[in-house]
Formats: structure tokens, sequence, C-alpha cells
């Protein structure tokens, strides 16, 4: 069965819609610049430059919602809104977070520490599958909610359990992606794991030091055919290919072989039922951790031999919005095959000394795209893979 | 067809590697613990030291289900992920001066950390996820294992985890709003594609959002399954439910955690065992009585 996109949403350090994350994109700005937060105002990360007090007044949203919460609904209602609840239409949501409502959390948490009045309320927000069931409330999305929690792949693994229940005939449509604020629990992990670049992060260069966080959301609408007749909407894309691996070698670490990256690419082709050389572009997951880079170019070494397809990661733009990374690269992936767009790799000098590859550098359009493959891999060795298709 | 290959818990009860649980059960009281194995047995001296009790539990319940075969998919549900090591790392973040804190917490905080050590101490290569929501985070993990058999999967291991913190207690009795006591738990299982190795099926699982009437969700449940009320022979409920059936409370036995459902899956899987007249039995979850969890278990 084919499972087609129907809806994209995306909101980013690049703007609050996917017209203007494409615009920055094409023209090669970044949205990384210095944080605003107590907690992020010493460093260069991909804050969505707006307080939660204005994007609740922008978006008409409950004021009391988490960050990660109200970035979601922001993506999510943009992908949404050529749908509508339909009975005759199971719909469900599966979204995707790392540390759910732990922006709003962890400000109670902190006044209890210093002993200072703490808003026992904040913790509501905490649990991780609450942004879910906020949203699937709001949009009327009642036949099936559920949250995926595999750190930076998350959202890669909610689009591919999304196409797995359309696939199975257990759902007909499903809104998928995934959501993450910035908090200061995240920017304190990543500095303390010595993998926080405090000037730009440098994916695929040989001088990357490590990666700036970002945050965002992106959310994907798939339909089986059946489900597109019935709600009238138009295809995007197709989603052909997806798989989820697991590197089983370090609790942060990718191996230096990538047995999970590799596997997750050719478990995707598989699926997809293609050829590696019918892939006409990468979105890397492309971190600029020394250690990501490396491994994931082993990877698409091991998968892709010496034809090594056009490939960028788009995090020198968004930073790295970990669980929401794969949702907001899917969209971008659903316009590149549009539109014919290979996004330029910012901030790159050198190719690795182990791999000597070269990201796409430069801004191309009006290129034919059969199809892309996407990457995520998270922590614990979640490495994930999809394939976006035009046809 | 699914079925349960083998199942094992760590819980306020003495659970883990018992003959039958249905022996050894009592109700928990205020002097309850939870009720730890010999971890050292069944994992890494070496790995054991840092890890907290969420992910000791579910590796050697994991670990326990294990014989024979390679999993070639993993499948864990979670509520609230390692708690314990949240809020160490949130402890550090706010008391610790400088520049330079030690990651440990922070690394073993996420929800993926217990599917994915799981993943390591097995060196595991296969699918391996992680869901969480809420109540029913057993459920959705359930589900995928339960798919990935339906894809062709031959042993997939489904499971889930929840920890207590202290911090927790605080939160009462606004926030957290049941009387039971604030507990932690495990249960992982095999499931695999044919009945000779197994005694239980899994007919069906199935969550049910914005819940208003109970009893029309499992009426409807029970129609869409093709059964009578009368072929139930026991249903195990999370909180009181007003029906003609044989019920058990499940979390009498369980204390309160968000993924208790899935001990109660063990509990329907001994019943048989015990029960031989038993067909069925129903795993009605209304932990969170506006989110429903219905499993559906028949005897082989």
């Amino acid at each position: 069965m084919k499972i087609f996109v129907t809806g994209i949403g995306v909101c980013s350090a690049l703007g609050l819609d996917v017209e203007s994350n494409i615009h920055a994109l094409s023209n090669e700005k970044t949205g990384i610049r210095k944080g605003t937060q107590p907690f992020s105002e010493r460093f260069l990360v991909g804050e969505i430059p707006y307080s939660n007090q204005e994007l609740c007044a922008k978006f008409q949203l409950d004021p009391s919602l988490s960050r990660t919460a109200i970035l979601g609904f922001i993506a999510a209602k943009e992908a949404f809104r050529t749908h509508s609840p339909n009975t005759s239409i199971r719909t469900g949501i599966i979204s995707g977070t790392s540390v759910g409502g732990m922006d709003t959390s962890e400000v109670a948490y902190r006044a209890f520490v210093r002993g200072t009045e703490e808003n026992l309320n904040q913790y509501r927000e905490h649990p991780s599958g609450k942004a879910a069931e906020q949203i699937a409330a709001h949009l009327g999305i009642q036949h099936y909610v559920n949250t995926i929690s595999t750190a930076c792949s998350s959202a890669a693994n909610a689009i591919m359990l999304g196409a797995r229940m359309i696939q199975a005939g257990q759902l007909d449509r499903v809104l998928v992606g995934g959501t993450d604020a910035l908090s200061e629990f995240t920017i304190s992990g990543f500095r303390s794991l010595m993998i926080f670049d405090e000037a730009w992060c440098r994916p695929f260069d040989d001088s990357r030091k490590g990666l700036n966080l970002g945050e965002g959301a992106g959310f994907l609408v798939l339909e089986s055919e059946a489900s597109m007749k019935l709600s009238g909407s138009n295809k995007l894309a197709r989603l052909s290919g997806w798989c989820n691996a697991s590197d089983a070698y370090h609790q942060t670490a990718s191996s230096p072989d990538a047995i999970g990256a590799t596997l997750s690419m050719k478990g995707a082709l598989a699926i997809a039922g293609i050829n590696p050389e019918e892939i006409d572009y990468i979105n890397a997951h492309g971190t600029a951790t020394p250690n990501n880079d490396l491994s994931e170019s082993t990877g698409i070494l091991n998968v892709f031999g010496t034809k090594i397809p056009p490939f960028s990661s788009t995090k020198a733009y968004t930073g790295h919005t970990l669980a929401a990374s794969g949702g907001i690269e899917a969209v971008y992936a659903v316009v590149a095959l549009r539109d014919g767009y290979v996004y330029p790799n910012l901030n790159f000098s050198n190719p690795l000394s182990e791999t000597g590859l070269i990201p796409q550098l430069t801004f191309e359009k009006g290129k034919i795209m059969r199809h892309i493959l996407s990457n995520s891999f998270g922590f614990g060795g979640n490495n994930s893979t999809i394939i976006l298709s035009a046809e | 067809m699914v079925y349960i290959r083998h199942i094992d818990s760590i819980s306020f009860q003495n659970s883990f590697q018992c003959s039958n649980l249905w022996d050894i059960l009592h109700p928990l009281d205020s002097e309850s613990t939870l009720q730890n194995p010999e971890y050292k047995l069944h994992i890494q001296p070496t790995s054991l030291r840092r890890l907290s009790t969420i992910l000791r539990m579910g590796i050697a319940t994991a670990k326990s289900c294990t014989t024979d075969f390679v999993f070639d998919g993993i499948s864990y549900g979670t509520s609230l992920g390692c708690l314990t090591d949240t809020e160490k790392f949130l402890q550090v973040v706010n008391t610790v001066t400088g520049d330079v804190f030690s990651p440990t917490a922070f690394i073993q905080s996420t929800h993926n950390t217990i599917a994915g050590q799981i993943s390591l101490e097995l060196k595991n290569h296969a699918y391996n996820m992680t869901h969480t929501q809420n109540t029913l985070s057993f459920e959705v993990a359930l589900l995928d294992g339960m798919l990935l058999i339906q894809e062709g999967k031959k042993h997939v291991l489904v499971g889930a985890a929840d920890e207590a913190i202290p911090f927790m207690e605080r939160l009462r009795p606004d926030i957290i709003t049941t009387h039971l006591p604030l507990t932690s738990g495990a249960t992982s299982m095999a499931l695999v594609p044919e009945s000779n190795q197994a005694s239980v099926q899994i007919m069906a699982c199935q969550t049910f959002h914005n819940v208003d009437n109970e009893q029309e969700v499992l009426a409807d449940f029970l129609i869409a399954q093709g059964i009578s009320a009368t072929d139930i022979n026991l249903v195990l409920v999370a909180n009181e439910l007003e029906t003609a059936f044989v019920s058990v409370n499940y979390t009498t036995f369980t204390g309160y955690y968000q993924t208790s459902s899935a001990f109660a899956v063990h509990l329907g899987v001994d019943f048989f065992a015990q029960n031989a007249e038993a067909t069925y039995v129903l795993i009605f979850n209304n932990l969170d009585r506006t989110q429903l969890g219905l499993t559906l278990l028949k005897r082989v």
C-alpha cells in the first residue's frame, strides 16, 4: 500500500511556517544566534525569537502549555490546516519528543531547589505524552494517540510508526512528527557531554567540535489513497521507505564502523525497493559532533560506495532540534522533492580527513528529484532512516 | 496471531522468576517496598554500578525473557521514564557551579535509556522503540510489538517500566490524585507468532481517548472481538468498575505506577496456569478514567 504525505507544518529558528523556513534555507540564512533565555544567553542557539506569551497570543493557544507543546501546536496546526475530523477516516497522532514539558517543570524544580515559591501546576505539563494528547484534543483526533521518545530520532520513528500503522490497515490518516523546546536541562546535558560547540557548528567539517542546540517542531500528515479520496487532500510526496536499527555500541556514541546507521539506510532502501543510486539527495543527521559526522559518513560510504549523492546537514540553520529534527527535516525533504531543491551545508571548509566527503555547498533548484533519504540518529544508538519519493 | 512465550516482572511483589504470581500475591501496605532480585546474577557488575533501579528492572526482566533466540524487535513503554536520573541531573544543573559537570545522570535520564541499555546488554541491532503515553504507555508499546509480529518478526520483546521517586509525594493531592502508594515496576515479555511454545494468546489490545462512559467502551470492544461478557473469566481492573464480571483490582498489588497494566498481563498469564477452565482474561486499564487500555488474553 502506498503512503502519501498530504500536509506539512514546521516551526524553527528559521520561521514559524513552511514558507519562511524554506525562504531562509534557500537564501542560506541561519537561524542560529545568541540566545535570549537566562540559560541560553551565553550560547549560540537555534531559538525561536518569541516568548511563550507572544506565541500563544499569535496562535490562540493556552498560555499554561509547555513550550514543547506550543511549538508542537504551531507545526501540527499548519500540517493539518487543510484537514478536518471525519468519522469515516480513522485518524491518529504520533508525536516525538525528548524531554516533553521539561521547559516548564524545570522552572518549578529550580524554585524548589532554591526554596523560592514553586508553582506545582507547572509539573502537570512535564509528562512527555502530554503534548500529543493536547494537540489531538484540539484537532479532534480521536482514534489513536502516541508519543515516541528515542531522543534525536523520535520524530523519524513517529513517521515510521505512522506509515506502518496505515500499511497494516490500523489507521487511514495520521499526523506524525516531533517537537522539542530548548531547556536548561538539555543545554546543560549536551554541555556536560562536551559535544556542545560555543562557536558556530560545522557539520561534516574536519574542524567540527560539536552541535548548536535548537528548538522547533515538524509535522506531516500521512494518508492512504482511500483516505485521500475521502479527505480530498492533495499528494505532496510519497513516504516510500523507513527503517530503525540499533547500533548497540555505546549509550551516547555511535560505532566507528556505523553498524546501526548502515542497517537503517539499507533497511529503508529495501522497503522503498530502490537502489542507492536512485537517491538524489541525502538530508544527513549531521549534528557536527566529531563522533556523529564521522560515523554517519562511514555509514554513507558503506551504503553508497563510490557514488555518493549530494548530501548536506541543515543543522547549521536550525540548530539540533533533537526529537523534532526528523520531522522538521522530513518537511524540508518534501519541499525539496517538489521544487527540486538541494540545501547547502553551511560553515564547511575542509572535508573529514578520514573520509574526504564534501557536502553540497551551494543552493540548487530545478533539479529532478525522485527520492530523498533522511537520517536521524539518537542517543543510545537509535538509528532511523526515512525515504521520501516524488512518485 | 500473537502469543506470549515468556513474561517476567519486578515489582512490589516477589514476582521475579516466580512460578505463579497468584501464590505470592499480597495487598500492599505502607511497609511494602520494591522486591529487587540479586541484580548481579543478571547484569555485568561493571555496568550494574552505573544503572538506576528502572534500568536494572528493565534489563533483568528483558534478559529473563531471552533464551536461545535473538529478538528481532524491541518495543518498550514508560510514562515518566528514568526519574531518578532526571531529578539527579536537575539537582546538578541547579546546584553545581562552574562549567564542568558529570554527564552520567543526563545520559541515563532519557526515556529510551531503558530499551537502549537492553539492546546494549543483549548486543541487539534490531528495531528499538520507546513509547511514552502517560497511563497507556504499556499498551502503545504492546501495539507496536504486535504490529512487528504481524509484519513477520519472530521474537519481539515488549515491556514497560516506571519508577517512583520520593519527590512525587510533594505533588499529592492536587497533581497526583491517587490514594495508592506510589511505586515502581517493570514487566518484560517475549512475543512470538506461533502457539507451539506459548500458553497465552493476545487476542487484542486497544487504546481509547476522551472516554466518558467506560461501560460503553467495554461493550463495544467485546462486540468487536466477537465474544460475550459471559465468556470472560476474569477482568483485571486498575480502578473499580461496576460490572457483572469477576474482577480483581490489580493496583492493590502493584501500587500506582503508570505502566502497571503490564504487570496485570503477567497476572493474566499466570491465572490461566492455575485455572484450567478459564478461557479469557481481560485487562481493563482505567488508571486514568478518561483514557482506557483494553487487552484481551486467551488461553491457547
